[in-house]
C-alpha cells in the first residue's frame, strides 16, 4: 500500500522532526531531515504492507539521515541546547528537566529511549528500525534509563 | 504519571516550524536533478583516478565488441554485458536482483612515459571495475562492496570521514572514504583524508 505524502506529512511530521532532532540536536538540520524523508518516501517505489510499516520505514530514514548529518564534515552552525530549550514551552519544570536530562545523554541511548517512551515501540520493534539484536536494544534501554533515574532521581520511575 | 506519560508531556514541548512547508513535487523534481549531477560526477571521478588527475578524454560510443564478462557488483558475482570501446571507453549493463537493467559508461586515458596518451585498454578498465565501490542508499545507509564483501558504513563516518580495509585473499586495500565526496584507496596504508579532499576539490588545468 501507499498513502499520499501530504496525508503522511501532516501525520507524522513532528514525530519525525522530534526523532530527528534527537539524533542531531540541531533545529535547522532536523527540519532538513524531514524534508528529505518525505522525499525519499516520495521518490521510492517501495510498497508498504501497512500504515505502520511506512512509519516505522520513515523514523528509520529520518534516524539515517540525522546520524549522516552527524557525520557530515560541514555542518551548520547550531544554537545551543540551552538556547534552544529558551525557545521552548514546557508544561512544568519537571518537564524541562526531563527533556535536557534526554537530551545530554549519548545518542545510542538517547535513540532507544524515545522510540521506546515516546513512539511506544517494543523492544523488538526498535530493534527491527535500529537494525540491531533485541538484547543489544534491552541493554541500552537499561542502561539509558539508569542515567535517568541518576539523574533524575523520584521524578523517574524505576520501570524496568 | 508513569515514565511514558512524563516522556510524553516534556517532548510535547517540541514540534515542527510551522514555516516548513510540503512541497515534495518540486523537491523531488530538484533532487532529481542533484541525483544526475551526483552519476555525471561519479563518471568523471573513474576518469580521474585512471589518468592520474590529468585530463580526461570522453569520446562517443563508436560501436564496439559487446561480450559477456562476470563481474562482482554489490557482493555478488553478476553476468555484466560489457561493450569496450576503441576510444577507451566502456559501456555495460546488468539485470539488477528487482530485475531492473542498469546500464553504466565510463572510461578514461592512460599516459606513457614518454608523456603521450593513449586509451585504457579493455584490460585496464576491467580491472578497474573490480575495485571496491561505495554506495549510499536511498535509506540514508551506506556500504563498501568488494568482490562478495558487503559492508555497513553508515555509522564509521567520524568528522565525515570513514577508513576501511578490504581483502580479497590476495590483496588488502586501504580505502578512505569522503562521506558523499569521493575516495581513494592505497595497497599499503590509509591515506589521509585532507589530500583527498584536496586532490578532489581541485580543478583540472587545461
Amino acid at each position: 500500500m501507499r498513502q499520499s505524502v501530504q496525508e503522511l506529512f501532516e501525520k507524522y511530521q513532528d514525530n519525525l522532526y522530534i526523532i530527528a532532532f534527537n539524533v542531531c540536536k540541531s533545529a535547522e538540520d532536523a527540519k532538513d531531515v524531514v524534508q528529505d524523508t518525505f522525499i525519499q518516501y516520495y521518490l521510492a517505489k517501495k510498497e508498504f504492507d501497512d500504515e505502520q510499516h511506512i512509519r516505522a520505514w520513515l523514523i528509520r530514514v529520518a534516524i539515517n539521515k540525522a546520524k549522516n548529518v552527524n557525520n557530515t564534515f560541514w555542518r551548520r552552525n547550531k544554537m545551543s541546547l540551552e538556547d534552544y530549550m529558551e525557545t521552548l514551552e514546557f508544561e512544568t519544570p519537571e518537564s524541562e528537566e526531563l527533556f535536557e536530562t534526554v537530551m545530554r545523554l549519548p545518542e545510542k541511548y538517547r535513540i532507544v529511549i524515545h522510540l521506546f517512551y515516546y513512539e511506544e515501540y517494543t523492544v523488538r520493534e526498535i530493534a527491527g528500525i535500529l537494525k540491531l539484536s533485541e538484547s543489544n536494544v534491552k541493554v541500552r534501554l537499561s542502561r539509558g534509563r539508569s542515567l535517568l533515574k541518576e539523574k533524575l532521581q523520584e521524578e523517574w520511575e524505576n520501570d524496568e | 504519571m508513569t515514565n511514558k506519560e512524563k516522556y510524553k508531556q516534556a517532548f510535547s514541548a517540541m514540534h515542527s516550524p510551522c514555516e516548513m512547508t510540503l512541497e515534495v513535487e518540486k523537491m523531488a523534481i530538484l533532487s532529481k536533478k542533484a541525483k544526475i549531477r551526483t552519476t555525471a560526477a561519479a563518471i568523471v571521478t573513474i576518469c580521474l583516478m585512471i589518468t592520474g588527475g590529468s585530463s580526461v578524454v570522453y569520446a562517443a560510443d563508436v560501436g564496439g565488441i559487446q561480450r559477456m564478462v562476470q563481474l562482482w557488483i554489490e557482493g555478488d558475482q553478476t553476468d555484466v554485458s560489457f561493450t569496450y570501446n576503441e576510444s577507451g571507453t566502456y559501456d555495460m549493463s546488468y539485470e539488477t536482483k528487482d530485475g531492473e537493467i542498469e546500464e553504466l559508461h565510463g572510461g578514461g586515458v592512460a599516459f606513457e612515459d614518454d608523456g603521450t596518451e593513449r586509451p585504457l585498454t579493455e584490460e585496464e578498465l576491467l580491472e578497474d571495475l573490480k575495485r571496491p565501490t561505495v554506495r549510499y542508499e536511498e535509506d540514508g545507509t551506506a556500504w563498501v562492496y568488494y568482490y562478495d564483501q558487503k559492508i555497513e558504513i553508515t555509522d564509521r563516518f567520524k568528522d565525515g570521514v570513514c577508513y576501511v580495509k578490504v581483502s580479497n585473499g590476495e590483496e588488502t586495500l586501504y580505502m578512505t572514504i569522503l562521506y558523499q565526496d569521493g575516495w581513494c584507496s592505497s595497497p599499503h596504508k590509509y591515506e589521509p583524508a585532507d589530500s583527498l579532499r584536496v586532490k578532489t576539490s581541485q580543478p583540472d588545468r587545461p
